[in-house]
This record gives structure tokens, sequence and C-alpha cells, in this order.
């Protein structure tokens, strides 16, 4: 492709798939504009309606790029658009790129269809919205999926900065959304402020980058890498490279709560609102782990970057850390959102784990493992939401046997527990299957394990709150009020008072959110699509090539994820696990028994920001370390 | 954490940090080199386009889409704080008292107020000439306004500052950007491409489509900054707790004289 003259006139007659790229951030933009200037004057209902049609429309925009602008012939086709009709020239421009791949439009595909789902289960929830701002929420929600899609698809890296800031910024105040409520301000001001330290982490790297390369781009900077290795000696990378490196990662690992960065995350997904917390832990999470990989492969991965081994040490180590303290504390939760919240870090952790086996298996898998997650935590969120309106409690202890009167929300409940598990054929069980068959050896022990607790966990309460098994809490003489233990009662409803009747659409979105992770395992399309989306996203001379209007390298396609008989039997074995743990838990331990060798880490979760940071700075210095062999 | 182990943690995570810091400082360029690839394209590509103020045409033409996600931070901070310091259902309003100023204040406020203003007025028309631009010059206009509050006193500030019709102009900002980022796509190559004349070197009309997104950020800014304002000084003047109302009494300042002493004009 040549590079096209300044002025070509009128070239946008038909909206091709990369010119498509732009409007998936300005779209939810101009919605949420939209909602301000006429939310003042515009009845509930009407404001909440068009912020989802806004939201479906863009859905529409990424799945149409996703269809058409990445399934081309070419393997590996991905929708290149430079904004303002810069491109580059000779390899070298002033211009921001997007780039849409498979994984990024899929991302922002995944995250606008779960905000469409999200506005839609909040239609009859909060009560009165601030006066005369029926907009606001919808409005915010908007920015938000604009922040995430601009994320997914930005190729510049300070570009991927001002879209997490802006990802950022719209959750710390959909977190503290409920005000009236002291946790809400809390969790939203850890949040707010652990995020922004890893930010400006972000920003110290980017600059570093800058100062050796002069570029901005993902594919620039790792070709200026890989054109002057460090100077002296080829291969390694020098102090100033490992240093950008840990510094970039500082921030998407905060935002990914990989272990010691993970501390804010339960203690704003206790308080968010529920809706909020379905996006938070939906793709929020999972797209600082996309970061993460992202920002490898396209600017790290060669000559000059950082060593495949080095990063493999690395996200394995942080992987295998994140999964086992998540794990460990979700088992130990009864506030039941603290609960599903700490169960996303140990899914973090195994997803971090896939990445860390460095092949296109790995990341499909992966990959595929994120997208059916999305679903399942996003409809357990919803179905807590259910609780915490119907009950104004999410104390898995107090709603003992209440849950009885709501069936349906328990077989939601229990069917999003299996699928956490990793029950074949849901797509998680296959995400988990594909990457344990690449990590292989203690590493699939260890997708097996975590999974198992983070759904038993859930099946546990399922058990104990809608079908009442075990000790009664007051029967067993419960000591109350434990000082290092979130409990989840006297929770405030976000609705006008406890609901009476639940809602249609806050019954539909979760079913209809566990069908799509359903849908996850069993399209075999969608199998082989993501199989070539890893290989493409891994292929870093291959992006360089798009972005940089270069002859591509030519690629051999690896096969996509499938299922297995290994595969299924392990999903079997994570779920009955999974199941015999609830069982265990009900029948052999009281409410008030808590494992006493945990409580040092339980203890670590203290709430207190100063804690917090200081747990950044060693992280910080904890990834230098583990990457410190591969300086030359 | 005791307070003990915290610092402990927070200092070796530092040293591992600072170290980590000098070492990569080692291997910057050194300061005042004269290799500067970006910086030498981008001026080549602003001259190019007639823009006389490289900076702008970096943030209105080259990187116009961080200035979007940029202008979107603030628009979302004015939105979020306008959600987060609301009046809650427990708090209620109390009218603000008219306050007496001291008159040298008071003068040098009303004069300062005008010439603040059109100075902002002309950091943001002139963006694209001279250092400066929507995002300073907003900020400056937003400053002109609340003059009146230091001139006079809160409610005269609140007659001039009708906090909906600033919300809807900040909207109105965001959506002229991205309209316009829209109307490159339709009439140009492609999203925030330009697509108008470039104009004469170092007039107002040079540098294409810039002036235009450059005044869409002004109108944004200062809207966006006065709402964020207003929310903080609505909480701090206006809204209380009932609590706090019962016990104390509606008056905010005990020490002024009684409010006939001074008109608000």
């Amino acid at each position: 492709m040549t590079p096209a003259g300044t002025l070509a006139p009128a070239a946008a007659t038909t909206l091709t798939p990369a010119a498509t790229l732009p409007l998936i951030v300005a779209t939810p933009l101009l919605g949420a504009a939209f909602l301000v200037a006429a939310g003042r004057r515009m009845p509930r209902r009407a404001a909440e309606t068009a912020g989802t049609v806004f939201a479906a429309a863009t859905a529409v925009l990424a799945l149409s790029v996703l269809l058409r602008g990445t399934s081309g012939d070419v393997p590996g086709a991905r929708a290149v658009e430079w904004l303002g009709g810069r491109h580059p020239h000779g390899g070298a421009g002033v211009g921001i790129v997007l780039v849409g791949d498979r994984i990024g439009v899929g991302l922002a595909a995944v995250t606008s269809l779960l905000v469409v789902a999200v506005l839609a289960y909040s239609w009859r929830y909060f009560d009165e919205p601030p006066h005369r701002q029926a907009g606001t929420f919808p409005a915010l929600v908007l920015i938000f999926q604009a922040g995430m899609c601009g994320f997914a698809l930005t190729g510049d890296l300070f570009n991927a900065f001002v879209f997490f800031e802006l990802m950022g910024v719209v959750a710390y105040a959909l977190t503290g959304y409920r005000v009236e409520e002291k946790r809400a301000v809390q969790g939203a001001l850890t949040f707010g402020v652990v995020n922004s330290l890893g930010g400006y982490a972000t920003l110290l790297g980017v600059g570093l980058l800058y100062g050796r390369t002069g570029e901005l781009g993902f594919a620039q900077i790792g070709a200026r890498l890989a054109a002057h290795p460090t100077g002296s000696s080829g291969g390694g990378p020098d102090f100033l490279v490992l240093t950008a490196f840990v510094l970039v990662l500082t921030g998407l690992l905060v935002k990914a709560a990989a272990v010691p960065f993970h501390f804010w995350l339960p203690d704003a997904h206790a308080v968010a609102p529920t809706p909020v917390c379905m996006l938070l832990s939906g793709v929020m999470v999972e797209l600082g782990v996309y970061g993460t990989a992202r920002v490898y492969w396209t600017i790290f991965a060669g000559p000059g970057g950082i060593p495949t081994a080095d990063a493999h040490r690395l996200l394995l180590t942080l992987g295998t850390l994140t999964a086992v303290v998540g794990a460990l504390m979700c088992w130990q939760q009864r506030h039941l959102k603290r609960l599903l919240a700490f169960s996303t870090v140990a899914h973090t952790g195994l997803f971090l784990v896939g990445l860390a086996v460095m092949t296109p298996e790995g990341t499909g898998g992966t990959a595929l493992y994120v997208l059916a997650h999305a679903g399942v935590k996003a409809a357990l969120f919803a179905a807590m939401g259910i609780l915490l309106d119907r009950f104004r409690s999410v104390d898995e202890h107090e709603l003992h046997g209440r849950g009885r009167e709501l069936p349906l929300v328990g077989v939601v409940c229990a069917v999003g527990g299996l699928a956490l598990a990793g029950l074949p054929p849901f797509g998680t069980g296959l995400g988990k299957a594909v990457t344990e068959e690449a990590a292989g050896g203690w590493q699939a022990a260890l997708f097996v394990v975590v999974s198992a607790v983070t759904g038993g966990a859930v099946l546990r309460a399922v058990a104990r709150v809608f079908l009442g098994l075990g000790v009664r809490p007051e029967a067993a003489g419960q000591a109350e009020a434990r000082t290092d233990e979130t409990s989840g009662k006297d929770e405030e409803p976000e609705t006008a008072g406890p609901l009476s009747r639940i809602p249609d659409t806050m019954l539909a979105v979760p079913v209809v959110l566990l069908a799509g992770a359903l849908a996850v395992g069993v399209v075999p399309g969608l199998h082989a699509a993501v199989g070539r989306a890893a290989d493409a996203f891994l292929d870093r001379a291959g992006y360089t090539a798009a972005v940089l209007h270069t002859p591509p390298a030519a690629s051999v396609p690896t096969p996509g994820p499938h299922w297995s008989a290994a595969g299924v039997a392990l999903g079997l074995l994570s779920a009955a696990l999974a199941c015999l743990l609830a069982r265990w838990a009900v029948r052999h331990t009281g409410p008030t028994r808590q494992t006493r060798w945990a409580a040092p880490v339980r203890r670590l979760h203290s709430g207190h920001i100063g804690d917090y940071v200081a747990f950044i700075l060693a992280g910080m210095a904890l990834v230098a370390a583990l990457l410190l062999p591969s300086v030359h | 954490m005791s307070r003990r182990i915290r610092t402990w943690v927070l200092l070796l995570g530092g040293l591992g940090v600072a170290v980590l810091l000098f070492a990569a400082s080692l291997d910057l360029p050194e300061f005042g080199g004269d290799r500067h690839p970006y910086g030498a394209r981008a001026v080549e590509a602003a001259l190019a386009r007639h823009t006389a103020n490289v900076v702008a045409a970096v943030n209105f033409d080259q990187r116009a889409f961080d200035t979007l996600g940029e202008e979107s931070i603030l628009f979302c901070a004015a939105l979020g704080t306008v959600v987060l310091l609301r009046q809650t259902r427990d708090e209620h309003r109390v009218r603000p008292e008219p306050a007496r100023v001291d008159p040298p204040v008071r003068r040098y406020a009303l004069v300062a107020l005008p010439v603040t203003l059109l100075i902002g007025l002309y950091v943001v028309a002139h963006g694209q000439l001279s250092p400066g631009g929507g995002f300073q010059g907003g900020v400056v206009v937003a400053t002109a306004l609340h003059l009146l509050y230091i001139a006079v006193d809160y409610r005269a500030l609140e007659r001039i500052r009708p906090v909906g019709l600033y919300a809807t102009a900040d909207a109105a900002g965001e959506a002229a950007y991205l309209l316009l980022g829209a109307a490159g796509l339709v009439a140009g190559t492609a999203y925030l491409a330009n697509f108008l004349p470039y104009g004469t070197f170092g007039t107002l009309a040079s540098g294409g489509v810039v002036p235009l997104l450059n005044a869409s950020v002004g109108v944004e800014v200062a809207s966006g900054v006065v709402v964020l304002l207003a929310s903080f000084l609505d909480q701090a003047v206006e809204i209380e707790d009932a609590t706090e109302h019962t016990a104390s009494g509606p008056a905010r300042h005990p020490t002024l004289p009684p409010p006939s002493e001074e008109k608000p004009t």
C-alpha cells in the first residue's frame, strides 16, 4: 500500500473497516455528550433508552469490523487506520494509528456487548437519579465504553495511556456513585489513588522510551529498539529499556490487579454499584492483562527488548502468585461481592500464566478464557445485585436459606459457579483446557485447583443461601463482628427500597450472559477465529509491517483452540472438585470457622492506602528483580 | 500492617525503584543533544500546513486523537464531580449570605475581571499562532468569571453561572470536536483529517481545521472548569448536613456584619 496522498478527496464514500475504527471510540463519546446536554430535560426512561442505543450502535460497528475487516484472505489481516490521514513516510510519521486486529476489535466488541447488557440490567436500577441528571449514569457508562474500546484499538503507547486514564477517571466516579455510603467513597478513593500512581509510572516509562527512540507508536518503538539494540552488545535490554518496561507494566498490572498490585480491586468491587462491577470485573481488569501482552509483543519482544525467557519467568511468577493469593482470599470471603472480586484476582493470575506460555496456543486459550469469563463473572455479579436489592445484604451467613424464594437466581449462581470452575462445554472450560494443555506440568494442576476453589466458593454460597444447607449461623453460636472480616451485612440496596419483585431485565441479563459464555465454548467458527487472532497477536513482524506499510513476512498458522479428551476430563475434574469443596465446607465447617494459617494474608488486605502504595513500590522492585538477569 | 512493617516495605521498594531509575538515567541521551527525531518531523509537518504554533499542530492535527481523549477526561471529570458532590438526601441547601468585601479588593477584582476574560479569549483564539490554546485559554476564561465571587459574593457569581447552561456548553464543546472529526471522514480522508484550506501562514484563519478544534476545546474547557468549580463551591458554601444546620444555624459567616450593609450588584 502506498502512503495515501494527503488530499485524496472524498475517499470515504464507503466506510471501510479501517475507517470505522475511530467511530467505535467516537460514537459512545457522542452519546455521552448528547445525554449530558439533553439529559436535563429528559425523563429517565428516554435517557436510558438513548444510552442503550448509542452503546448498541457501537457494538454493531465493532462487530462489523470484526466480521468484515479482519477476516480477509491474509492470515492475521489487520485494519490499520492512521488518524487524520497522517500516514508514515519511510517508516517515520507524526500521527496516531489504530490497529484493529482480531484480539483488539474482539475486545472492543465484547466490551460493547457487555455495556449494552449492563445498561439493560440497570433499567430498573438505582433509586431516583440525581436531580435533573437522568442521563448522568448512562453517560458515564458510555464514556467508560469509549475509554475501554480506545485502549483496545490503539496502536500508540501514549494514546494507550490517554485511554488508560480515561478508563480510570470514569471508573472512580462510577465506583463512588452511591456517595451516601462511606464505604463507596473510601473504595473509590483507594481505587483512584492506587490507579493514578500506576498511571504515573506508565507515563514515566513512556517518557523513557520516547527519550531513547523518539517514537510513540508500538510498532515504531519496537522497530527502533530492534534497529539499534543498545549500542555495545546486541540482544537483551540495557537498564533504560528494562526500567521503561517495568514502569509501563506497573500501570497495566495495577489495572490487571496482579499481586501485589491488586489491593484496590476487592475494596472497589465490594462497594461499586453492581452494574459497574460487571464492567470492572468483566472487561476492565482483563484489559490490563491485554495491555501487558500487547505492549510486550509489539514493543519489547524483538531484539533490544526483553528476551522471551525473561518475560516468561516474570509472567509465570506474577501469575502464579496472583492465582494462589486470589483463590485463597476468595475462599475465605462471606461478603459475596468481595468473594467474586477475589475470584477475578485469581482468574487474572490464570490469564497471566496462560500468557506466560508465550505461544499462540497459550494466548488463544487465554483469549477464549477471558471472553467466557466476562460473561460468567458479569452474570454472577448481576445475580448478587438481585440479592442485595431484595434482602439488603450480600452476607453469605445472614442470607442463609433466604434465597429459597428466588430459585431462578439460585440456578444462575449455581451454573455460574460451575462455569467458573471450568465445566465443559462452557467457554471458560475450553479456554482453561486449551491453556492448561499449552502450559502443561504443574501449571495445569494450578489451573484445576484455582478454578475449582473459586467455583467451589460460589457453589458453597449457593448451597447456604439458596438451599439452606449446613448449620444456621445463629445455631452455631456465632461470635459476631470479627475485626478482620468484611461481612456484607446492612448494605444499602441500590434500588429505590428493597425490591419486592425482581424486574425481568435484571433476571434476563445474567441468563443471556451465561448463554453467551456457553456459546463461546460450543461455536467452532469462533474457535478457529480465535486461533488466527492469537497467531496475529504474537506476530511482531506482521504487526510492524501492517502499521508501517512494509512487506509482511509469511507466517505459519497454528491450529485454533479445540476440545480434547484430556481437556474435557480436566474440566469435569475441576467442576467435581468445586462441588466437593462446597459440600465439605457446608458440612464440616461452621460459618464462624476461619482458616487460621491464612490470617496473615487476610490482614494484608487492610484497606489502608499507605499499605497498598508500599506494596506497589515493592512490586515494581520485584518485577525489576525478576527481569534483571536479562540485562546486558 | 503495622506502621513499622509498612515503612520497611516502602523503604525497600522505594530503594529498588530508585536504583532502577538511577541506572536508567545513565542510559538516557545526553541533555541538550541535537537529535530530535519526532521534533524535527513535527515542525516540518506543522509548517507544511501553515500552523505557526507547532504545539497546536501536534495537539489538534498530528495527534488530535490524543487531545480527544484528554478533552474527554476533563469532560468526564466534570461529570463525575457533579455526581459525587451532588446534594444527597440527608443534605439541604442554604442560601448563601451576602458578604462584605473590602473596597480595594472589590475594585481590583472588578477591573481584573474583564481584562482576564479578554486575555482568556485571546489565548483561545490565537492558539494556532502563539503559545496557548483552548486548554490554557479556557482555564483563564473560567477563572475570570470567578473573580466575581471575590469582587462581590457567591450570589452574584451564581447569577452569571447557570450550571445547567455551562454543562450543556461543556457537552457541546465535546460534541463539536467529535463532529469535526467525523467531518474529516466525510469530506476528507480519515477521521480528524483536515478538510479546510490551510490559509495564510501567521493569520488567525491559518492551519486548516486546527482553529476550529482548538475553539471547541476552549468552549469545553471553560465550561467544564466552571461546572467543576461550581460543584466544589456549592458543596463548600451551600450544601449542609441536616445536623450541622440545626447545630450551628444557617449563618455561614458569623463574623460578618448583617446582610443589609452590602448590596450585591
